[in-house]
């Protein structure tokens, strides 16, 4: 998990530094239904364990007893066991974890693509609280907040010296509530208060944008609740908006996953029939298979390049592998992270929960993907980070980037993609070239 | 044959290799009656709670029912829809490290195999790599290397995290254990993967392991007649050097006018060696006050006066920095509070308390820091570490380069410059004279 953390922090600059919320998700089944009954039979069964679990038990209540009684400081039997359970599942495979109750409540909120708040990114620059932008139709925006704005106080409390998760704690509230900010802006001879009504905020994880000659460009940041159908509603504006729609470019690139559910939802936007992905698990209940749904939901078999790399994982690589084994799409970019295991989240009795990796997945033809990735049909590499240039300073560009609105999907989607912005994007711009040229001769010799 | 205590007491700032058990009974110590209570005291809680585990939960409290019902439903599910099977052993082992790691980087725990390894005083792990590692919050963290040492060849510097030990996820350990992975036969070559802050990808440094050359004090005289002297870790063969050193320095002709102990990137030696340490400075004024949960008695630990060398008055800055820990924590904080130095460069670790080895019924055991180090005004160290006078000149931002920075001679080093400034303001002198009156 530390590795993939890490590298997620690495490979997911943008996301990283602008959502404290936006780690990486893990592929996981919706939350397991397992009623609160399940948990209290078992805790109460002793036949369910075996006398050697039991002998081991008693080590570890040995254990806890004995450090509630001499550690040098008390401390609460929660958070020991807590460090407990942290161990047992640091036993297991690296995507399997604990969530504290906390932890948990902030997965629900990432999955449900929406929370209670004003609906601004922000982040720490130079150790000051600052705003990378308001998202457009949010209280934040209308009331006219501005990215690169300095949060100095959040309701009479200075920022300074307050973590980004402890920030955004205090900006977010239910649904109806008034927050101030205190707001530093060049131009501003004092800072200013700006009083905010929260409102539910949907976090979008689709983004869109076009290139001349019909061709459109939709992003996936990640798989949540939301993400089928902010993905059908561009879809539709696309076939309205391009006549005729020649290709679709579907951007998978740093895109660590998410809800398993949902990668089969949009897999199935782009398939007409056969298997999707299955899963095999100890268990039978954890084995299933997900087929794609009659109907062509794009309207007419359109052209199709799915763009992946190193930060392209689970949910990503699912409708990736899903796309290349039936022939839909073309696959450019470099190799996938290569996760092929299905988290299933398990709520416990006190409102934490356990992340457990339930099942492995397998691409229609049978392939593993865990530790091997989705090898692209093309190989084209990212433009290259000057060697010696830092992460930090890597994330400052690109997050002024952002705050001028010069990233890729920072501009209004109708926007066509231009060539320099092409030029900037190797991948992409291969991309496009394939599907101007469409079929591409590898595509042909295998539909052969 | 040793008979085996339910409870020996032994220093957790203690070289790493074997000796984890060792009671205290260096003479330098003054045995106090507190501490002989201690023990009685302890010994009673033990048997006491061996009567108690027959009985297991009817004689735990309501809430630790409920603690363990948590965990036995984390295991259920683990079991039950775990993708592999897992052995229940290594799962309850695992739930047994991750409990000791959440306390403290002292505290760990012992399997069965490892306790009685211990217990034999077990020492075939003769090659090192060099490096004193801390494993907190899923992160293992090179605290300090030795100069010079394997670690440090292969490039390793201290802040660095090691994500991969050949191959393998660094996951579920203890800091003791993590710091066993970096010990073992000489010729041992472990592949690491490591990332530094500021580089976008991790490293691939290897790393073999060879027995490292005792002792590494070293000393210069600079400009102005002004010493420095490079403690690089605590062992008996360096504090010898170091009183060599002191000795030899005290004789010089004219006499020097200030002194710059260097301690930072030192994250190795006992309690019993900062004493030794100490007392070459302060005789024998107190070093450092081991404080038990209350009701436990405090032990206070005191240097010798016959060992002392560095003459009373004279100005002295001591460098610390966050790969400070241990015993030269202890050593920075008594020489500060008895008003002998000056602290110059940032914050310490915050690594000085003592463990005790608490066998379990299985033959595994619990390392558990029983008592922690507060500098002679008070003030705490363990998990909290000493915030220096005067804050060390950040350099300025480089761009960090994928080669390892080098080892500045004391010249060419920011903080020797600042650490002179101080020296020549006369400010160090003022600290060391006032020492000097009653």
């Amino acid at each position: 998990m530390t590795l993939r953390k890490i590298m997620g922090a690495a490979l997911n600059l943008l996301l990283t530094l602008v959502l404290c919320w936006g780690l990486s998700l893990a592929v996981s089944a919706p939350a397991n239904a397992r009623s609160r009954n399940a948990s209290l039979q078992m805790a109460s069964l002793p036949e369910v364990i075996s006398p050697a679990t039991d002998a081991k038990l008693k080590v570890l209540a040995q254990a806890l007893a004995l450090v509630e009684e001499q550690y040098v400081e008390p401390k609460t039997p929660k958070d020991l066991i807590y460090g407990a359970i942290q161990g047992a599942v640091s036993t297991l495979d690296s995507h399997s974890s604990f969530m504290t109750p906390e932890e948990y409540r902030e997965l629900q909120i990432e999955t449900k693509g929406k929370f209670s708040g004003i609906g601004i990114e922000i982040t720490l620059k130079d150790r000051t609280l600052t705003v990378v932008s308001p998202i457009e139709g949010t209280p934040a925006y209308r009331a006219g907040l501005q990215a690169g704005d300095q949060i100095v106080k959040i309701n009479g409390a200075a920022t300074k010296n307050m973590s980004l998760t402890e920030a955004v704690k205090s900006i977010r509230g239910p649904k109806g509530s008034k927050v101030t900010l205190t707001i530093n802006r060049q131009g501003f001879p004092q800072p200013k208060d700006f009083a905010i009504v929260r409102e539910i905020i949907p976090i979008r994880s689709v983004k869109a944008r076009v290139v001349d000659g019909g061709i459109g460009y939709i992003r996936l940041a990640n798989f949540q609740d939301q993400t089928d159908t902010d993905l059908q509603v561009y879809l539709k504006k696309m076939q309205q908006r391009l006549t005729p729609f020649k290709g679709l470019v579907l951007d998978l690139r740093n895109d660590p996953g998410g809800l398993l559910e949902q990668a089969v939802r949009v897999a199935d936007e782009f398939l007409n029939s056969g298997l999707i992905v299955y899963t095999e698990g100890r268990t039978p209940n954890q084995s299933m298979r997900f087929y794609a749904h009659p109907g062509e939901k794009l309207g007419v078999p359109i052209p199709m390049v799915v763009l992946i790399n190193e930060g392209s994982a689970s949910a990503s690589e699912i409708v990736a592998g899903a796309l290349k084994d039936q022939k839909r799409a073309m696959i450019v970019g470099t190799k996938s992270f290569g996760k092929g295991s299905v988290q299933t989240i398990i709520p416990l009795e006190d409102g934490s929960a356990l992340r457990l990796t339930t099942a492995l997945y397998y691409t229609p033809n049978g392939i593993t993907i865990q530790d091997k990735g989705i090898i692209p049909d093309e190989v084209v590499k990212e433009k290259e980070i000057p060697a010696g240039k830092s992460l930090q300073k890597v994330r400052e560009e690109s997050l002024s980037k952002h705050m001028r609105k010069e990233g890729l999907t920072d501009k209004p989607w109708t926007q066509p993609i231009t060539g320099e912005e092409l030029d900037q994007d190797p991948q992409l711009k291969r991309a496009v070239e394939m599907i101007r040229n469409w079929p591409p001769k590898k595509l042909a010799q295998q539909t052969k | 044959m040793p008979v085996i205590h339910q409870n020996r007491v032994s220093p957790a700032c203690i070289s790493r290799r074997g000796s984890r058990v060792k009671s205290f009974g260096a003479k330098t110590f003054q045995t106090s009656p507190g501490w002989f209570s201690y023990q009685i005291f302890s010994v009673f809680l033990a048997l006491f709670l061996v009567a108690s585990w027959t009985g297991l939960v009817a004689a735990a409290p309501a809430q630790d029912y409920e603690s363990l019902r948590l965990i036995t439903e984390a295991m259920h599910e683990i079991s039950q829809k775990y993708v592999w099977k897992k052995g229940e052993e290594e799962i309850i082992y695992g739930s047994l490290r991750g409990l000791m790691n959440s306390l403290d980087p002292d505290s760990s725990f012992l399997t069965p195999k490892e306790y009685q390894q211990v217990l034999s005083g077990h020492k075939d792990q003769l090659a090192e790599a060099g490096v004193d590692l801390v494993y907190k919050d899923t992160l293992l963290t090179i605290v300090a290397a030795l100069e010079g040492g394997p670690a440090w060849r292969a490039g390793l510097r201290p802040g660095d995290h090691i994500l991969k030990i050949n191959g393998h996820l660094v996951r579920n350990l203890t800091t003791q254990e993590a710091n066993r992975r970096f010990q073992g036969k000489a010729g041992t070559t472990l592949d690491l993967q490591v990332l530094r802050n500021g580089l976008i990808k991790p490293l691939e440094l290897k790393v073999t392991l060879e027995p490292l050359a005792p002792g590494g004090v070293t000393h210069k005289i600079l400009k102005d007649s002004y010493a420095y002297i490079r403690m690089p870790a605590f062992t008996p063969e360096t504090l010898a050097e170091l009183a060599a050193t002191l000795k030899q320095l005290q004789r010089q002709q004219p006499p020097l006018r200030g002194y710059i102990l260097d301690l930072r990137n030192n994250a190795r030696g006992s309690i019993d060696l900062a004493v030794r340490g100490a007392s070459l400075f302060i005789g024998d004024k107190e070093v450092l006050t081991a404080r038990g949960r209350p009701p436990e008695p405090s032990q206070v630990f005191q240097g010798r006066a016959k060992s002392e060398i560095f003459k009373p008055g004279q100005p002295l800055v001591v460098l610390v920095d966050g790969g400070t820990a241990r015993a030269s924590e202890a050593l920075a904080g008594a020489l500060r509070d008895q008003y002998r130095a000056v602290l110059l460069g940032s914050k310490t670790v915050g690594l000085c308390g003592l463990t005790k080895t608490l066998p379990l019924k299985d033959g595994s055991a619990l390392v558990m820091t029983v008592a922690q180090c507060y500098t002679p005004n008070g003030q705490k160290i363990h998990g909290k570490g000493l915030e220096p006078e005067v804050a060390g000149k950040t350099p300025a931002v480089t761009t960090p380069g994928v080669t390892t920075p080098p080892k500045l001679s004391p010249e060419q080093d920011p903080w020797v410059t600042q650490a002179l400034e101080i020296l020549k303001t006369g400010k160090p002198r003022k600290v060391a004279e006032k020492a000097e009156k009653p």
